[in-house]
């Protein structure tokens, strides 16, 4: 503010959400005791703490909050009965999404505090601004130098084996698809694309159309992201592991009915990661021959034979993968192959778990400075169900401003994940079609580590009739240590 | 957009320490702001008139006022606002005083951030809108939950103001805590002589029913609109049948039951009716000592009953009942005073509560009046009082004082010398808390002429002495020596807590409680008896400790608040709720699920789902807002826009 005097020490900026009924009362409660406090914090009244979206956090913490508190009513003691058991759930995931974004986790916290404890409301104020103020002020997205220094992206192995062993179903599922496809409206399956190295969608409507079909390792994309689109109409799908359990999301969230789709389940080996090989093929002017020979996939073009293999160019997904086959089928074809124990991270997130925050920053400025904001990660994502009504293109609510900066873009990657949080079931659309390959899949398998760690009893896309865990609360949260003041 | 900032000086409050002059300034550069001055008294009578004549002057469409808690005058300058013609939502407080100038003294600090205050309040205030309650119908009926005096009293006036009742009481019979005492300070009426008769009002008001032996099982709805769920639990006794004659009780072979009307000194029979004046007088069988029930051979009283009520099959009954108000008037139980081990635990039979003491003085009592050790039956000479056991003493949680304990300790201390002249009494105090009408001149009575001795003290150690007395240690520390008397009996003044069930029966109504369990009103000072949930009222000690006469106020004041919101033929719904975006909404009803009211319907028309908000039921959290990831439903004055809008005037890096 202009003209004033600065106190001894340089305030920070920290804003606090605070809950009308409980803690926005405490405050004042310790107002009235005269309870004195640091004056950074500048507080916002909100009805509850069920009303703080986490993106209103990382809003401020992108343009220049130092640190955010948010305040609710304890638990069991909400105004509104169940609001601050939702906000306690959601507010812990933002707590842990936080450091992949290269964001301090110390710079948020969230609590509560009653009207009548205006000594919390005190010592909540006092400690946090004292731990900002260790912090120091928050480092700028937008000053994140390059990263300096080569991580090593660690090597995997898969959970299960990649071959090529989904082919041998074709036959069955075209019987299949055939026999069905006069009840239903169309079929969604692959075909062959510009070659017989690009497979692309494909809508079965007639025999003819079936012909066409065609699966295997290099089927990549999810046509669950077509089925929103087609509800009303009695749609069969052909579905992978994956694609299989965005179906059921989307069940799960009525976004479709599940007497209009028919699953045509195929037992999935792994699929190629297709940038890759689009990469090791280059310019080339005629393809020769596409051949697949157990786990090795053979390409010649313009006279040159190369070889990938799902050993080493499978998509990074299919690494971790423990649904080989859709969790929900009408038909299913093919033997799925046994999935090994345990849980491997995935490798692109293993890279940014090596770095540190700084370097995390610095990752994502430079990657975010590629984005050309296509939005086609959206476009591909199964669960980006608002379509033309995604709050990164309205004014209503005006969440991201359309200045193309890193930050922004960035924003918009956080408002994705966000937004899939408890839903994404990893399938990685968003990053195999993002056409400058950022990697913004790991931001989305962070998040799901985080909901695996925090509701280990819940899978996203694996049962209809499950409560997806940020739509429902506990009473008591087994997973969630809050912290003492 | 035209708006005016008025920063409030509140005399020294925020003058003090804020340079309220220079926020008005600052103020004054903010987009939108045409008007801003610095009033020394906002919300006094002049401060209002001027808010009023600069929206006329200026033409102002939006206030800002800076100043104390929107907690407490926001509703104030609402109306202020629309008496000049604006809409009331169209104004937002910045509080400067319980969040700036009362909790920082440095003057240049405190300036900036009441100006980024106010610049919070003035950008949110940019995105507001008119905003026009809805009206709704009221159901004019009001439950009352506990049958204890304030209850009583709440029913009596809102039954006489021409409104039906519903009653609920726990046990079988109303009267709750007075019922069972014997006189009440400081004039030394029979308890049972000025309560009786409202008790019997309340059985024969036409306007009042009554469900005695119940509990409220759930509450759904809203102010005006409230569905309550009763159980009625089993009395193994058909009251339509019973006369309340007594031939059972009498009957009874079961006779060592224990006595729960009478705090459990004496026995009675398994079938009872607690006491001679209840209401309703209906006998009520205790399962856990009938003989029929526990060993399925007995069957006494089904043969003596006159008019063939019992019925040893009944099982417990769900009723429902529409009401438009709810008072809650729960009362107190005492705390468990074994957690004592200085004062035996519980082991020694001579010690006794204050309120065992009441029913051994009662005439009605398991004594018939007369006072005499429950170990012997020995008439007492010596008998002590030990005052504060369980209150103000953080040791055992309860830091808060319990309100009337000193002044029925006096009460007892001069019953004891009328009913046995040749006794003695002693009072341990820490200090004595007579504020009240008539009530130090009581006390001063106690000492004066009965000759009571007060000692100043903690007792330390009560013991039995081994020859029928009990050693009570303690230590007087005016005179600054310790104290050992030989006691025929002791008389603990327990602490009252919150009744047992309270904080189940808070969940259920959706109202606050604090950590011992009493109700949170609304505002300490100047909304003792609302709750923060509309419709829902408090009354007697259930909202915090305080004696008859205080009680039946609160009753009273309880009742003109029912009578209040039912003098209005519709209510008007608070317009700060959600509201949908139908364009927006692709259906997924992700807030119907999480919305804490039920207040989202789902419609399903040609296959597409949409949601609506019934205005009704919403309160207005937000939840909805916060769960939707397309914005498409946004709560009205507390919209994503505006919330950003604050968040965007504080973080512009």
């Amino acid at each position: 503010m202009s003209g004033l005097t600065q106190g001894e020490r340089r305030e920070l900026r920290i804003v606090g959400f605070l809950c009308n009924w409980c803690s926005y009362g405490g405050a004042d409660t310790a107002g009235v005791a005269r309870a004195s406090q640091p004056t950074d914090l500048r507080i916002i009244r909100v009805p509850c703490s069920g009303r703080v979206d986490p993106l209103f956090v990382v809003k401020a913490l992108l343009n220049g909050a130092d640190g955010v508190l948010v305040s609710g009513c304890h638990p069991r003691d909400c105004h509104y009965g169940t609001g601050n058991f939702y906000a306690r759930r959601r507010l812990e995931v933002l707590r842990r999404f936080l450091p992949v974004l290269g964001i301090d986790p110390k710079r948020f916290s969230y609590t509560w505090v009653s009207a009548s404890e205006g000594q919390r409301w005190q010592t909540v104020v006092t400690r946090f601004t004292e731990e900002i103020h260790e912090l120091g002020p928050a480092p700028r997205f937008m000053d994140a130098g390059p990263l300096e220094r080569e991580i090593e992206q660690p090597a995997s192995s898969p959970l299960h084996s990649l071959d090529s062993a989904s082919l041998e179903s074709l036959a069955a599922l075209k019987q299949a698809i055939a026999s069905r496809l006069p009840e239903l409206d169309l079929v969604l399956g692959w075909q062959e694309g510009r070659d017989k190295a690009h497979l692309v969608p494909l809508f079965i409507r007639t025999p003819e159309d079936l012909d066409r079909l065609a699966i295997g390792p290099l089927a990549v994309h999810n046509l669950a992201v077509y089925l929103p689109e087609l509800k009303g109409r009695k749609v069969g799908i052909v579905v992978k592991g994956c694609d299989g359990r965005s179906v059921v999301e989307l069940l799960q969230e009525k976004l479709i009915s599940r007497e209009d789709v028919e699953i045509f389940a195929v037992a999935c080996h792994g699929t190629f990661d297709t940038g890759r090989i689009d990469q090791a093929l280059g310019r080339y002017q005629h393809l020769e021959s596409v051949r697949m020979d157990g786990k090795e996939l053979r390409i010649t073009c313009d006279g040159r034979e190369r070889h990938f293999s799902l050993e080493n160019d499978s998509s990074t997904k299919c690494l971790h993968c423990k649904t080989p086959l859709s969790p929900l089928s009408d038909h299913s074809f093919g033997s799925a192959p046994s999935v090994g124990e345990g849980d491997s991270t995935p490798p692109d997130l293993a890279r940014l778990d090596a770095m540190t925050l700084d370097e995390r920053r610095a990752f994502w400025r430079s990657q975010m400075e590629r984005c050309i904001r296509c939005y086609a990660c959206r476009n591909a994502c199964p669960l980006c169900v608002c379509r033309d009504h995604c709050i990164s293109d309205t004014r209503e609510p005006h969440f991201t401003t359309q200045e193309s900066t890193a930050k922004e873009k960035f924003f918009f990657q956080i408002i994705h994940s966000l937004h899939l949080a408890g839903r994404c079931t990893g399938c990685g659309e968003c990053q195999r079609s993002c056409p400058v390959g950022i990697p913004i899949l790991a931001l989305r398998e962070h998040l799901i580590r985080v909901t695996d760690e925090l509701f280990p009893e819940y899978r996203a896309g694996m049962t209809v009739d499950a409560a997806a865990p940020l739509l429902t609360y506990s009473v008591e949260e087994p997973h969630i240590q809050e912290r003492e003041w | 957009m035209r708006i005016g900032v008025f920063v409030c000086h509140c005399g020294s409050n925020i003058g003090g320490t804020v340079d309220c002059a220079e926020v008005a300034r600052i103020a004054g550069t903010f987009p939108d702001v045409v008007y801003s001055t610095d009033p020394m008294y906002t919300c006094a009578e002049p401060g209002q008139a001027a808010i009023e004549e600069a929206i006329r002057e200026h033409s102002l469409d939006g206030v800002v006022v800076a100043s104390c808690s929107p907690r407490m005058h926001e509703p104030t300058f609402r109306r202020t606002v629309e008496r000049a013609g604006l809409n009331p939502y169209m104004f937002e407080m910045a509080n400067i005083r319980e969040h700036v100038s009362w909790i920082g003294k440095d003057i240049p600090s405190n300036t900036r951030k009441a100006a980024e205050l106010v610049e919070m309040a003035v950008e949110k205030l940019r995105k507001d809108t008119p905003l026009t309650p809805a009206e709704f119908p009221v159901t004019r009926r009001v439950l009352v939950i506990g049958g204890g005096v304030a209850g009583i009293q709440a029913a009596l006036d809102c039954a006489d103001g021409g409104i039906p009742v519903v009653m609920v009481e726990r046990e079988a019979t109303i009267g709750g805590k007075m019922a069972k005492l014997d006189k009440t300070f400081p004039t030394v009426d029979c308890s049972a002589c000025i309560l009786g008769p409202k008790m019997v009002d309340v059985a024969q008001h036409p306007n009042i029913s009554l469900y005695a032996h119940a509990e409220i099982e759930d509450v759904q709805g809203y102010v005006g609109n409230f569905t309550v769920t009763i159980r009625k639990k089993t009395t193994y006794v058909d009251w339509s049948k019973c006369t309340g004659c007594g031939t059972c009780t009498e009957k009874c072979p079961a006779r060592h039951s224990v006595d729960a009307f009478n705090e459990g000194i004496g026995e009675t029979s398994a079938i009872t009716i607690a006491f001679p004046q209840a209401i309703p007088k209906k006998a009520v069988i205790n399962r856990d000592f009938c003989r029929q029930l526990t060993k399925g051979k007995c069957g006494v009283c089904a043969k003596v009953c006159p008019t063939g009520a019992i019925r040893y099959d009944m099982e417990d009954e769900i009723v429902t009942e529409k009401v438009g108000s709810i008072i809650a008037a729960t009362g107190y139980d005492l705390m468990d005073w074994r957690v004592y081990s200085e004062y035996g635990a519980g082991r020694y039979p001579d010690i006794i509560t204050s309120l065992q003491y009441e029913r051994l003085m009662n005439a009605s009592g398991p004594t018939g009046g007369h006072i005499v050790r429950p170990s012997d039956g020995r008439e007492p000479k010596t008998v002590v009082f030990v005052q504060c056991v369980g209150s103000r003493d953080p040791s055992v949680g309860r830091p808060y004082c319990s309100g009337f304990c000193c002044m029925y300790t006096a009460k007892q201390a001069i019953l004891t010398k009328d009913h046995i002249p040749d006794s003695h009494s002693y009072v341990f105090y820490m200090d004595i808390r007579a504020a009240g009408k008539m009530y130090d001149e009581f006390t001063r009575r106690a000492v004066e002429e009965y000759g009571t001795e007060y000692i100043r003290g903690r007792v330390s150690q009560i013991y039995p002495d081994g020859h029928g007395q009990l050693t009570v240690m303690g230590m007087d520390t005016l005179l600054g020596r310790p104290v050992v008397l030989k006691a025929d009996l002791v008389v603990l003044a327990v602490g009252i807590e919150a009744a047992r069930g309270a904080k189940e029966l808070a969940e259920k109504l959706r109202i606050s409680y604090d950590s011992a369990g009493f109700f949170l009103e609304s505002h300490v000072k100047l909304r003792p008896v609302e709750t923060n949930t509309a419709g829902v009222f408090l009354a007697g000690v259930c909202q915090g400790t305080k004696d008859i006469p205080a009680s039946v106020a609160q009753g009273s004041a309880a009742a003109s608040k029912v009578l209040t919101l039912f003098a209005r033929e519709t209510l008007k719904s608070n317009p700060q709720i959600a509201k949908t975006i139908p364009g927006r909404c692709v259906g997924c009803g992700k807030c119907a699920r999480c919305c804490p009211y039920g207040a989202i319907r789902e419609n399903v028309a040609n296959g597409e789902t949409t949601v609506e908000v019934i205005e009704t039921m919403c309160q207005g959290c937000g939840l909805c807002t916060a769960t939707c990831p397309q914005g498409a439903i946004q709560l009205a004055h507390a919209t994503d826009n505006q919330i950003l809008a604050e968040v965007n005037a504080l973080c512009q890096a």
